[in-house]
């Protein structure tokens, strides 16, 4: 658990204990502002996908912000029961359930919940009918999808149809629709971008319109992230898009989405400063994390940044005529804040430079 | 935060999943070997356990023998989590620069001996202004950079000067040299004593250019777990700071007296064709340096194709996946892969023997 010195709400944001991970309340509005007004006025609403942070604080306020189905997406059931617990009633789980505990635990949630579940075999369809059956509750089934041959999912077409069909045929199972989540960040322009999210999403979108000749109603068809919004959010037949990365972003999406920037950042203190182009911070690979890709540093965005488990190295490219001492703070944004967000028990929230709040991240390490 | 506690005796195929297994057999015989390389030895071991987080876990090492019944923590509030946990004697290899958390080190020297590591003036002149202002001593070493790259004296003049203020000032005792390093590849025994010497050697040539000046120098902390025996047989190192060895990774391998004792468990939940499974773990439970050079048991014949943020991808020639079938990752490197779990579930003949938590999880700052 984070043991960070308690520093009383108004603090300056340079005085917090580091290594602390620190979100700007006003870009975080901002943000939240741009992708649900977006929303609003589209074909399809937004389902935030909050495993990237796990904080209810923060999935509270998407779901106050227009344009959303009035749920949450979640990658685990773990983290479907922790968002449960903040009051959250509506949740999609993108992971698939199949073993008996956890589908029990599964029904149990969707006895005070709507729950949607993924679900990409038949076998797995008829566990978690008998296990609601024998719970007399309802949960929401969407097919997943695979809209690449080797990806988890069901083929599209055909055997996706006969899946949808053994779902509406199922004793507490309620048929919502098909899901898939593909696609390429790498591609810069709207247009390449379109193309090939198309390539994915019509996939799904052949799947129901076989669906719908075949007599089954199809409500959901969800498609997209934060990569793709306005692609995804603007093609007819798409209902929801389930982004999460755009409220609090990271070095990877920005500059990249218009109008989006990092709104959580991790800050640092400089603890060595041992060599002309080398300064080194207290925020290691621990406390930033690298797995996608290394942060930038925000003061020195051309120097190199190594991350050692407990050290944060910042390789110069030039000698610095800022200057740097032991105790200055320096400002990391992470490449991926699904892995950043991890890290951390809490979020500190900060408003024109002072501390505002402090939300936690129960949902941190809830992989089951 | 997680907080699984599965009811002791479970069989390992009850488990839910994915979580964090400890083979006690393989922790005990980890233990053992050091307890047995120590023995009898002026070196000792000093766990680091910023690779278990758990002082339940450095207190079984102190019981099996071979150490200095003291440990080292990479963070301030990770030897919090140790004195908490009983243990007396903690250094702290690393800066501790802010006088927030000076001042804590000092409190903390209150109800143990905490020691750290210092590789500039200013530092130990802030450490002593505040030991002399809490009341305390504080035991400070000078880090010797010999290969890292990170923090630490460059030369033998520059630990000099370090050591003679420190010896000077109030409120600090001057306890000794320290420095870290590590080996790439798979090194035979020879080689690991090569590597050991050399590097070694340079924080002994700082040791001794302090001692010339007339300073004592008490300890040399020097050396981790690639050089655990090596490093016993250096003249001067009175301590070595091992941290992987208790629970093990893959690119240690070339070490096969330790076993590997840390394992995630996972669950297949879809298949692709019958040769490849999808597994419920994926990076952001493993960590990318965990998942690298990770290997998979339980599986025949099984590898990994890709790990994405949630799922794992196996193949194997040898076998038909399917779902509901569980598999075990051993860690490529498995410090990080600690620091995202908040339980251990530890296991001895298939069933789950107990559960500990984790406090050092999260302890960055």
């Amino acid at each position: 658990m984070e043991r960070p010195i308690y520093k009383p709400i108004g603090s300056p944001v340079e005085e917090l204990d580091t290594p602390a991970l620190i979100v700007d309340a006003d870009i975080l509005n901002r943000n939240i502002n741009r992708v649900h007004s977006f929303f609003e006025g589209s074909s399809a609403l937004i389902r935030p996908s909050v495993g990237v942070h796990g904080c209810p604080a923060l999935a509270h306020m998407q779901l106050s912000a227009p344009g959303t189905v009035g749920g949450i997406s979640v990658e685990t059931l773990g983290q479907a029961e922790s968002f449960n617990s903040s009051g959250i009633k509506d949740i999609s789980i993108n992971g698939l359930i199949v073993t008996d505990q956890k589908i029990t635990r599964l029904c149990a949630l969707a006895q005070n919940s709507t729950v949607t579940v993924s679900v990409d075999s038949a076998s797995n369809v008829q566990d978690i009918s008998n296990s609601a059956s024998a719970l007399g509750v309802t949960v929401r089934v969407l097919v997943a999808v695979a809209t690449r041959p080797d990806r988890l999912g069901i083929q599209p077409g055909n055997p996706a149809v006969e899946l949808a069909k053994l779902i509406c045929n199922s004793e507490g199972l309620e048929f919502q629709g098909f899901r898939t989540h593909e696609g390429t960040l790498q591609i810069d322009n709207l247009s390449g971008l379109s193309q090939d999210s198309m390539g994915w999403i019509n996939q799904v979108l052949e799947t129901r319109n076989l669906s719908e000749s075949a007599g089954i109603n199809v409500k959901t068809v969800s498609a997209g992230g934060t990569y793709n919004y306005e692609v995804a959010g603007n093609t007819d037949g798409v209902t929801e898009v389930t982004a999460g990365a755009y409220a609090l972003m990271d070095a990877k999406y920005q500059g990249k989405r218009d109008g989006l920037e990092p709104a959580c950042k991790v800050i640092t203190t400089v603890t060595s400063f041992p060599e002309e182009l080398k300064i080194i911070t207290d925020g290691g690979n621990k406390a930033i994390g690298m797995d996608r890709g290394a942060p930038v540093c925000n003061e020195f965005p051309d120097a190199v940044i190594a991350l050692s488990a407990e050290h944060g190295n910042v390789n110069l490219a030039n000698p610095t005529s800022r200057e740097v001492v032991i105790r200055d703070k320096l400002w990391f944004t992470p490449w991926d804040m699904g892995v950043t967000a991890n890290l951390y028990d809490y979020m500190n929230v900060v408003r024109d430079g002072r501390l505002e709040s402090v939300w936690d991240l129960p949902a941190r390490g809830r992989y089951r | 935060m997680d907080n699984y506690r599965p009811a002791i005796g479970t069989p390992i195929e009850q488990l839910d999943t994915p979580c964090l297994l400890i083979d006690l057999d393989a922790l005990d015989n980890n233990h053992a070997v050091v307890a047995d390389t120590y023995e009898g030895k002026i070196c000792k071991m000093r766990q680091h356990t910023k690779n278990i987080k758990s002082p339940r876990l450095a207190s079984l090492q102190i019981r099996a023998g071979g150490t200095l019944n003291g440990v080292c923590t990479a963070k301030l509030s990770e030897a919090e989590t140790m004195i908490e946990g009983g243990i007396h004697d903690v250094l702290i290899p690393n800066q501790i620069v802010t006088d927030d958390k000076l001042k804590r080190l000092a409190a903390l020297n209150k109800q143990g001996d905490v020691k750290v590591t210092v590789d500039s003036t200013e530092n130990i002149e802030d450490i002593s202004r505040v030991a002399v202002d809490q009341g305390v001593t504080i035991g400070v070493l000078i880090e010797v950079d010999t290969m890292m790259k990170r923090g630490g004296v460059r030369s033998p003049e520059q630990g000099v000067v370090l050591a003679k203020l420190a010896e000077k000032l109030p409120g600090i005792r001057f306890m000794g040299v320290m420095s870290h390093q590590s080996a790439d590849g798979w090194p035979d025994s020879d080689e690991l004593m090569r590597l050991s010497q050399y590097y070694i050697g340079i924080c002994l040539e700082v040791k001794e250019a302090i001692e010339a000046e007339g300073i004592n120098v008490e300890m040399v902390s020097s050396g981790e777990t690639f050089s655990y025996a090596t490093a016993t047989e250096i003249d001067g190192v009175t301590e070595v700071e091992g941290g992987s060895y208790a629970l093990m990774s893959n690119i240690y391998g070339y070490l096969d007296e330790f076993q590997i004792s840390n394992k995630v468990l996972g669950t297949i939940v879809s298949t692709v064709g019958s040769d490849i499974g999808i597994g419920d773990l994926g990076m952001k439970t493993l960590s990318t340096a965990a998942a690298t050079d990770a290997s998979i048991e339980g599986i025949p014949g099984a590898s990994i194709l890709e790990v994405q943020d949630e799922h794992i991808y196996l193949k194997s020639n040898e076998h038909k996946f399917e779902v509901g079938q569980q598999f075990m990752v051993l860690p490529g490197y498995q410090d990080h892969l600690i620091n995202r779990w908040d339980q251990y579930i530890g296991v001895r003949n298939g069933v789950v023997e107990q559960v500990l938590d984790i406090p050092g999880r999260g302890c960055h700052h």
